[in-house]
């Protein structure tokens, strides 16, 4: 018997895996069990969730058996990449991306919610809906917008968009796309942006430099054309003037390696997050290519892209001293995490020269009536197919307000004539909207 | 709903809590706390030494894990066992010693000799004799052997049981107040008559250990609640089926009373356990990719969970059995078959429990002699189990470790276990309140996020530790069995029933691959309660406190069924 009954002790080696397996579930449950929970937390309180724009406006709702909108056809359109929708088919709808914050969960009392729990955002739907009929109906594109000293996301407008309240609609090939996060498009001239903040602390005398333009610029066999003949410059006129002669030369001048690194370091290239919402990486020449290719580059075409989240953030780390105010969906009053993007003696040059470019060659009587300081750099990023994107970024240097934007209209033509109005009527819906 | 109701139900959470762990640690209080005294049947004497036989079935010989140690230099390791019938007499075998084992003067074979009051046993030189105690003498060491349930008043555990479960009835009622409120009741009023009628019987018969029945009705209880949440309307029928698991667990045990005849039936039981399998294989429906249901007059059952139990009726074995040549063999095809057609039928789960409960009662009927030969035989059978995996076990090895990757496909059930275990938090949404119930299964293969989510984890645990409490108390009481056959019957049934819960629990919360196998005692499902009640009476039947178990014989009522012949030489001495 004794010898039976000491082998019994196997019995409890299965004891104790259970007591191991247990262990290992409860520590789990104390990590993860929030995320478990809000998963289905539809299901299981039926309290439900709101979201709201930065004014109060309801932008979307929801039960245990219902999504409701916006009343206004016009608002849910505009907002539709920011809220998403039921089939969470955008894939950046704060629906989905926020589920769990307007959900209750507490070790304690796992799921116990008795209220609906409204969740603010810092965008702003009269201002969405100013980019969305700015771009139009008929146009695709990104317009986005925040404030460079609080790092607030006013305006997130992707087109053509859908209609959240209806699955069944067709919508417009790509519609389901945010063109803003989870989109990127070859920069042209607003890369130039990047390529004279290179020069400008690696090409010591850049500013001492004249370049010269006769309409083309060869590089061994490869020609640079340029939009005229810009004649003998300095550097802010090269930039003003946008002239792909001078910026091939001085990409070529400025050499791979700072180029690349100061696109890396601007976060071109990094999956780029905004307040927990994912957005895609750009693309830049990972290794040296031929002097043509890198002249290219450096005026934004060859293999260049950009998301316009990415470009955002660099114009308003520009306008606020080379500091990013980091970018925030939700509003809060936790005061925002700042972080250096560019160096400031180059943010502030910079700011200069996007000052004189409005100054000097953009007609801000003309583009932007009512508007003062502004600062920015068009693009007309050329497809190869004879269309080309045209992108508008920059920011008001303004205290009172402090607006930073990215606008990309696809194969729309020039940067000035189609994207820079609708950075106008953006910026003044903004500081319309100012309560 | 109004306010009184909605204090009522908070109330009840922590309440509910505090009566799980008060009866848990009563129960182990109970049943674990210290050892308890043997049972002394008889005196061996050899020389000017003597030691007391606690057991129906000792190993002599000189090794130390002997329970008769005699440490001669001319005896073997193991020599003889000697073995005490249900009628008094005592029998000794030789088990393949070298120099043999003589009952005066004449030699004994593996199939045994009586040594009778008076005669010399001779055995490595040693002259070995046996004086019976006698009623009297063993009366007066009774009285001295502390009684089951002193410690800790049963009567007051079970009336904890009886408020916890009208606690979770009030549960149902306050949450959803419009669904069967007369079944529910019902079904939870048929539930504690029951205790309290089985609490009563035990009594009126002189026992007083009630822990073991006090888990498994605690277990039931939790398993009433989720019937009531999921399906309310089979409450009837959930009622009469715990009847018939009590009913089926007081015969099974009344049986087990008699050594000689439950051994004498185990092939029988093989047969019929073989018998119902092959049913299975031939006949049965597929359901949910198994098809380990059998259907007759109407009621669905799933054989395995019967064969289970005949399946420990046959593995356990008396000590003088071990020792025969080839009786594990034939143990181990019988178990090839069972785990071989459980394989064929598709039912994966059932197949590895059956195969951890192999493992074990061979492990505990060979020991280290025969592991390596185990190993093989066990390597062999789990080969078997990887050639029966079908595509939807791949399937289910797949997703294992990543459900949340597959939400609405494969991790279906997984993600929503967990999900609403997380819901309920450590106090639980009260019972009917939750929502896991509505998904198919949910009350059999999830049935522990079921209680995570209405009771809250930590009655959730609580369960677990039921089994757990089980498992220990058998693996303890095991040393006091009167036979070898109640040891192995109660580690075996003991090791299904946690082999059982661990794929259930571990299964569903996606810490091992799914399968369909139930929780003990509270996954809804008839043929899996019949079973586990049966199984109770394997650990009843290792029970041997004083007034523990009526599956054990006072040995007062023993001595007097004892033959007057056995009695007398007994009384007279050696």
């Amino acid at each position: 018997m004794k010898k039976i009954t000491r082998r019994a002790f196997s019995v409890l080696l299965l004891a104790l895996a259970i007591i191991f397996g247990m262990t290992v579930f409860v520590l789990r449950y104390a990590d993860e069990g929030g995320d478990w929970a809000l998963y289905f937390a539809s299901a299981n309180s039926g309290a439900g969730g709101e979201l709201r724009d930065r004014h109060g406006v309801l932008l979307a709702s929801f039960d245990a058996t219902k999504y409701a909108f916006s009343d206004d056809a016009e608002t849910r359109v505009a907002c539709y990449h920011v809220t998403g929708d039921y089939w969470n088919r955008t894939g950046t709808g704060a629906l989905g991306a926020y589920w769990d914050l307007m959900q209750e969960y507490s070790l304690l009392e796992g799921t116990n919610k008795k209220e609906p729990k409204a969740l603010t955002l810092t965008v702003d739907a009269a201002v969405c809906r100013a980019a969305w009929n700015a771009i139009g109906y008929n146009r695709r594109g990104a317009a986005m917008m925040m404030n460079y000293k609080t790092g607030e996301v006013l305006c997130m407008v992707s087109l053509p968009s859908a209609d959240p309240i209806n699955g069944e609609a067709p919508v417009a090939d790509t519609a389901f796309i945010n063109r803003c996060l989870s989109a990127s498009f070859p920069p042209g001239s607003v890369f130039k942006l990047v390529t004279a903040a290179a020069a400008i602390e690696d090409l010591g005398d850049v500013f001492s430099r004249s370049f010269s333009c006769e309409g083309e610029y060869t590089i061994g066999t490869v020609d640079i054309h340029c939009t005229g003949v810009h004649g003998e410059q300095t550097f802010e006129q090269a930039l003003a003037n946008s002239c792909n002669c001078a910026f091939a030369q001085i990409a070529v001048a400025t050499g791979y390696n700072s180029l690349y690194s100061h696109v890396k370091a601007y976060g071109f290239l990094d999956r780029q997050e905004l307040d927990g919402i994912g957005a895609i990486a750009g693309s830049y020449r990972t290794s040296y290519a031929g002097d043509p290719e890198l002249a290219w580059s450096g005026i934004g075409q060859s293999t260049d892209l950009v998301t316009p989240y990415a470009m955002l953030r660099y114009v308003a780390a520009i306008a606020n001293g080379g500091m990013l105010a980091t970018p925030q969906l939700i509003l809060s009053d936790e005061p925002v995490e700042q972080t250096r993007l560019v160096e400031a003696s180059t943010a502030d040059k910079l700011k200069e020269m996007m000052s004189y470019n409005v100054v000097s060659h953009y007609m801000p009587e003309i583009y932007f009536p009512g508007l003062s300081h502004v600062c920015a750099k068009t693009g007309t990023a050329e497809l190869g197919d004879g269309t080309s994107h045209a992108w508008f970024v920059g920011f008001l240097d303004d205290p009172a307000h402090p607006y930073a934007f990215a606008v990309v209209i696809e194969r729309a033509g020039s940067g000035l004539v189609a994207a820079a109005p609708v950075a106008n009527r953006i910026l003044r819906a903004a500081i319309a909207s100012e309560g | 709903m109004p306010i009184t109701g909605d204090m009522i139900l908070t109330a009840s959470k922590y309440l509910l809590i505090a009566l799980s762990l008060l009866i848990m640690l009563r129960c182990i209080r109970s049943m674990l706390s210290s050892g308890y005294e043997a049972e002394t049947w008889a005196t061996a004497r050899w020389g000017r030494e003597s030691v007391p036989v606690t057991h129906w079935e000792n190993l002599i010989g000189r090794a130390r894990s002997a329970d008769i140690r005699i440490d001669r230099e001319g005896l073997e390791r193991v020599q003889a066992v000697l073995t005490r019938r249900d009628d008094g007499r005592w029998m000794l075998f030789d088990v393949f010693s070298r120099g043999g084992v003589a009952v005066d003067g004449r030699a004994v074979g593996a199939e045994g000799a009586e040594l009778a009051a008076g005669s010399v046993a001779r055995l490595g030189g040693v002259n070995l004799r046996l004086q019976d105690l006698g009623a009297e003498k063993s009366g007066a060491l009774e009285e001295k052997r502390s009684f089951a349930g002193k410690r800790v008043s049963p009567a007051l555990t079970l009336f904890e049981l009886t408020v916890f479960e009208l606690l979770l009835l009030a549960q149902h009622l306050l949450t959803s107040p419009e669904t069967q409120p007369i079944q529910i009741s019902l079904g939870f009023a048929v539930l504690i008559l029951l205790e309290w009628f089985c609490y009563y019987a035990m009594r009126l018969i002189g026992r007083s250990g009630f822990e073991v029945e006090t888990i498994a009705f605690y277990l039931t209880g939790l398993g009433v609640s989720v019937t009531a949440s999921a399906a309310p309307q089979d409450m009837f029928r959930q009622s009469l089926l715990i009847l018939a698991a009590f009913v089926l667990f007081l015969l099974l045990g009344l049986w087990l009373r008699d050594l000689r005849r439950s051994e004498a039936l185990r092939p029988f039981a093989a047969l019929l356990a073989l018998g119902l399998l092959a049913l299975n294989v031939f006949t049965s429906d597929t359901l949910n990719g198994a098809r380990s249901w059998l259907s007759i007059g109407g009621f669905s059952f799933q054989p395995s969970e019967l064969v289970k139990v005949a399946y420990v009726y046959v593995g356990a074995s008396t000590l003088e059995k071990l020792y025969r040549r080839g009786n594990l063999i034939v143990f181990i095809v019988f178990s090839a078959v069972c785990v071989g057609a459980l394989a064929l039928i598709g039912d994966f789960g059932s197949a590895l429990v059956f195969f951890i409960c192999f493992l074990v009662i061979s492990f505990l009927r060979s020991g280290s002699i025969a592991t390596v030969f185990l190993a093989v035989s066990g390597a062999a059978m789990a080969g078997f189990l990887a050639v029966s995996i079908k595509p939807y076990i791949a399937r289910r090895f797949a997703v294992w470790g990543h459900v949340w990757e597959d939400v609405y496909g494969a991790g279906y059930q997984q993600t929503r276990a967990l999900g609403a275990a997380a819901a309920g938090g450590l106090f639980g949404k009260g019972a009917g309140g939750g929502w896991l119930t509505d998904i198919v299964a949910a009350d059999t293969d999830m049935v522990f996020a079921v209680l995570c989510e209405e009771e809250g984890i930590i009655i959730a645990c609580c369960a677990v530790l039921a089994v757990l409490t089980l498992s220990f108390f058998a693996v303890r009481t095991a040393r006091r069995a009167r036979s070898a056959y109640y040891s192995i019957a109660a580690c075996a049934a003991v090791t299904l029933l946690m082999a059982q819960m661990a794929l259930n629990v571990f299964g569903s919360l996606d810490l091992l691959p799914f399968t369909g196998v139930t929780f003990p005692f509270v996954s809804r499902g008839g043929s899996s309660l019949l079973a586990c009640w049966m199984l109770m009476a394997f650990i009843k039947g290792a029970d041997t406190r004083r007034g523990g178990s009526f599956v054990v014989r006072p040995a007062a009522q023993l001595w007097s069924a004892a033959k007057p012949k056995a009695q007398k030489k007994g009384g007279r001495g050696a």
